[in-house]
């Protein structure tokens, strides 16, 4: 990606519905994100934040505005361009978890290498690497079932880091997560992020969550209000974020 | 609203869902109906009494293979339909509904199911009830004009074997039910636990089912006398539990043992496609085994179709060897007998040979004769000359004795070492046999030895010496006429016996073989076809548990023909391992076959194989086609 810019997007709109009964779900967002960001969108229910993520992770596509991502603008990019830059740049973190219930956790941190191509050591080494790094090593052979649910959310962040990605985009990661294991995960990214080994881009409801991020982009009826930035300390930082959580009023809670 | 109303709903809103199941279902009323219909048509009363018996015969016997087909089939169909329902209707639990209430539910759903499918085949098999015996009639090369009569009694008897089979299932879906606890309707929808299992119970199973499976080919392919009914019997048995104790022991062993070699794993790409088939195995090996076991049946019936056509042909080849024989005390009716046929048409072959008839109270043989018949090599070598037969062995020795035998259909004496005959105290070894028409047609009646020149002459004031006197006519439309000219010759007088054996070449007598060929044929499509059916339902229906795990490796930016080559292999593996289980294990049963018919069947086997292994590969599309299309690897559109 060139010029320290991992995205950028221009005006973006995007509209639901048929002709005569159109939603307007964004209503002309301008946002860059740089290499090393680690940026968090909140706003209440409807706010346009799942579509927001969901066309930068190309899963869906702009009415207008233009979404550049590895210098391309993915609206004029093929499915087959578009699933090769999903493989090969972006990383993704769900809510669910998402790992595949019939492999071992090791095979699905390995999964993303494997089915690039890489070499099978090469797949061996890496998997145990982040397992190392997110504290997962003693539950490699393990399958999902035997897991906890903030073990799982872990290996899932190591499946979306092993091919060090441009940009990482979690969706609500924490949401199925209870405190303690939220918090366990939230560290890890915030270290991985710290080492400068990922850009990431976090949708949340919860404030305790974004207060991770470095910056906090506050979305309200497809528009972003307002961007919070971090100071020195992530408690201040939390209570700011509920300031203005609290400013905005509208439900906030988890959609 | 009323159980029964909920319950027309349900059969309404997912009939799309169970017409797979209603077809099968359908189809397996269909040809036994169709079976049926042949009892009570007029169709092969035509082939002669003697033919209609043994076709009738037949028919009873593939009936009863159908009906325990039909068990089995229903068995699977229903067991499926319950677990699938029991995840759905688990739900009412929580509407409080009790145990009993879900299962008289669950009992209706699966009443309207099975008369639907009843109704389906029974109005599908009247419509192809004519064609079906077309069908038969072609294949057995006989030409026979077809009425299509429909008859009650076949639909009644079809429909009775099916609902008390069905019935009887549903019950037990029903008892099962109520039985269910809470917990367990509930966590029916919970899934994948427990995918690896451990390695000594799978390589306890692995030994156990190779042990099994061995010793199950080493009895079919055993030589026996009596006892090989029951060692074919018992060779069925293990050979069925050796392969599902393979398919859940060692097959499931391989692949976790690749899976734990991560390198080859990760390198290859194999992850996907070796994790789905180790998830899958431990859920369907019960299927996987069955299919294999199913198209096991398929392919020995079609070795068995193709081996009876050419036992066939080479039985009526066999028999006309010679148009007539005479057996005469006489020994100068030769030239008497060539005027007579001459009269009408040239003499394509002729051979005279004496031999010595012995009463059965001075041989003991293993196979009990009413007439046993004795020639000198000499005398062999003689009729061999002048016929141009070949004569593939050399004299018999002073304590050994040669079979001269004819062309089996099927004989359960298989057993060839080490025969001894005995003749007037004095045993004999017997050193081979030949299956060479010397005798044509007389030597499908008796049992007819060669002994050493030295031996006959001292064996013949035992018995009675007989001249046989063989013509094949050149001008088989003469037949009847010299058959009238010959009869001049017959004679039962003190001091003259003679007996006149014609050949009719447009005799039917053994046309029932024909018809056996065709219901070999007809039982390999419906094994065959229930095989391709039961892996097809078992992918489609796992390619919607599968449509998830699909889902996310698209939502990680997983190629769509990285997911394609995935579902290709992991149906690969179910179609590719059931096949060579299959073909390993028809060497066995087509060998065993091969050893009753006393011949090599190894080329019908492979083109047995071959016909399998073709229909399969069209099966194979099919279900890859419908595991993309319902696990969604075609469309990824909506991710999220």
């Amino acid at each position: 990606m060139k010029n320290n810019k991992v995205a950028e997007i221009r005006k973006l709109v995007k509209d639901y519905g048929v002709k005569g009964f159109q939603t307007k779900v964004l209503k002309g967002i301008d946002l860059t994100i740089l290499k090393n960001d680690f940026i968090a969108v909140m706003g209440p229910s409807g706010s346009g934040k799942t579509t927001l993520l969901n066309i930068l992770s190309t899963i869906d596509k702009p009415t207008q505005g233009t979404v550049m991502l590895d210098g391309q603008d993915i609206a004029k990019m093929s499915n087959k361009a578009l699933s090769g830059l999903r493989r090969d740049k972006i990383g993704f973190i769900f809510q669910e978890y998402n790992l595949l219930d019939t492999m071992t956790l090791q095979d699905n941190i390995a999964l993303p290498l494997s089915l690039g191509g890489v070499s099978g050591r090469e797949c061996i080494r890496r998997a145990q690497e982040f397992a190392e790094m997110f504290g997962l090593k003693e539950h490699l052979q393990k399958y999902p079932y035997q897991l906890s649910g903030g073990q799982k959310q872990r290996g899932a962040a190591c499946r979306a880091l092993i091919t060090e990605p441009e940009i990482i985009f979690a969706d609500e990661p924490t949401g199925a997560l209870d405190s303690k294991a939220g918090r366990e995960l939230l560290e890890c990214l915030k270290r991985v992020h710290e080492d400068g080994q990922a850009t990431i881009l976090m949708v949340t409801h919860d404030p305790f969550c974004a207060s991770y991020a470095r910056d906090v982009y506050m979305l309200s009826d497809g528009q972003i209000l307002c961007r919070i930035s971090r100071g020195a300390d992530r408690k201040e930082f939390y209570d700011r974020i509920i300031d203005v959580q609290t400013s905005m009023g509208g439900d906030f809670s988890w959609e | 609203m009323g159980m029964i109303r909920l319950a027309i709903l349900n059969f309404k809103s997912g009939f799309k869902n169970y017409l797979s199941l209603v077809m099968s279902l359908a189809f397996t009323v269909l040809v036994f109906l169709d079976f049926q219909n042949i009892l009570y048509s007029d169709a092969f009363e035509v082939l002669g009494t003697r033919n209609w018996e043994y076709v009738k015969l037949l028919i009873q016997t593939t009936s009863f293979v159908l009906g325990c087909f039909m068990v089995f089939f229903i068995w699977y169909s229903t067991n499926v339909f319950l677990t699938r329902r029991k995840k759905e209707i688990g739900i009412y639990v929580f509407m409080g509904l009790s145990n009993q209430k879900i299962g008289r539910l669950y009992l209706i759903e699966i009443t309207l199911i099975g008369f639907s499918a009843l109704g389906m085949g029974l109005v599908l098999g009247m419509l192809v009830s004519g064609l079906f015996q077309m069908i038969l009639l072609a294949i057995s090369d006989l030409t026979v004009e077809i009425r299509f009569r429909p008859a009650l009694r076949p639909v009644l008897v079809t429909g009775a074997v099916y609902l008390a089979i069905y019935m009887v299932f549903a019950g037990k879906g029903y008892v099962n039910i109520v039985r269910s606890s809470v917990l367990g309707m509930i966590s029916a929808a919970k899934q994948n636990e427990y995918v690896r299992q451990k390695y000594q119970i799978l390589l306890i199973k692995a030994v156990l089912g190779i042990g099994i499976l061995a010793y199950g080919y080493g009895l079919a392919m055993k030589e026996g006398s009596v006892s090989v009914i029951g060692n074919v019997f018992a060779a069925v048995i293990l050979v069925t539990v050796g392969v599902y104790l393979l398919f859940g022991g060692m097959i499931p062993l391989i692949f976790q043992i690749l899976a734990g070699r991560k390198s080859f794993l990760y390198g290859g790409g194999h992850t996907l496609w070796i994790n789905s088939v180790i998830f899958r195995m431990k859920k369907n090996y019960r299927t996987y085994a069955m299919v294999s076991v199913l198209m096991l049946c398929s392919v020995t019936a079609l070795a068995m179709g193709f081996a009876m056509k050419g036992r066939y042909e080479n039985i009526v080849q066999f028999e006309n060897t010679y148009t007539f024989q005479l057996l005469s005390s006489r020994n100068d009716l030769d030239q008497q007998a060539r005027d007579l046929i001459e009269k009408e048409s040239p003499i394509a072959v002729s051979s005279r040979i004496p031999i010595l008839s012995l009463d059965q109270s001075l041989v003991k043989a293993r196979e009990n004769y009413s007439k046993y018949a004795f020639t000198s090599y000499s005398h062999l070598r003689q009729l061999a000359l002048d016929t141009g037969m070949e004569l593939n062995f050399s004299e018999p020795g002073e304590d050994e004795i040669f079979k001269i035998s004819h062309l089996y259909l099927l004989s359960l004496i298989t057993e060839q070492d080490n025969v001894k005959i005995e003749i007037n105290g004095k045993a004999y070894q017997q050193t081979g046999d030949s299956d060479v028409p010397y005798l044509g047609y007389l030597q499908e009646y008796m049992s007819f030895y060669v002994l050493n020149d030295k031996e006959y002459e001292k064996l013949r004031s035992l018995g009675e010496e007989l001249m046989a006197y063989n013509y094949r006519i050149g001008d088989q439309k003469c037949f009847a006429k010299i058959r009238e000219n010959l009869d001049v010759l017959v004679q039962n007088t003190e001091e003259n016996h003679t007996a006149r054996v014609a050949i009719d070449p447009e005799s039917n007598e053994i046309d029932w073989i024909k018809v056996l060929y065709s219901i070999c044929i007809f039982m390999f499509l419906v094994f065959i076809l229930a095989s391709g059916s039961i892996l097809f339902m078992k992918v489609y229906n796992d390619a919607f548990e599968e449509k998830e795990r699909y889902r996310i490796l698209q939502k990680i930016g997983t190629d769509k023909k990285v997911l394609r080559r995935a579902a290709a292999m992991e149906l690969l593996a179910a179609y590719g391992v059931s096949f060579l289980v299959m073909g390993i294990s028809s060497l066995f049963s087509v060998g065993a076959l091969g050893k009753m018919m006393f011949t090599n069947l190894i080329g019908v086997n492979l083109i047995s194989v071959l016909v399998v292994f073709v229909i399969l590969a069209v099966w194979y599309c099919l279900s890859l086609w419908a595991y993309e299309r319902n696990a969604g690897i075609d469309s990824c559109k909506t991710m999220y």
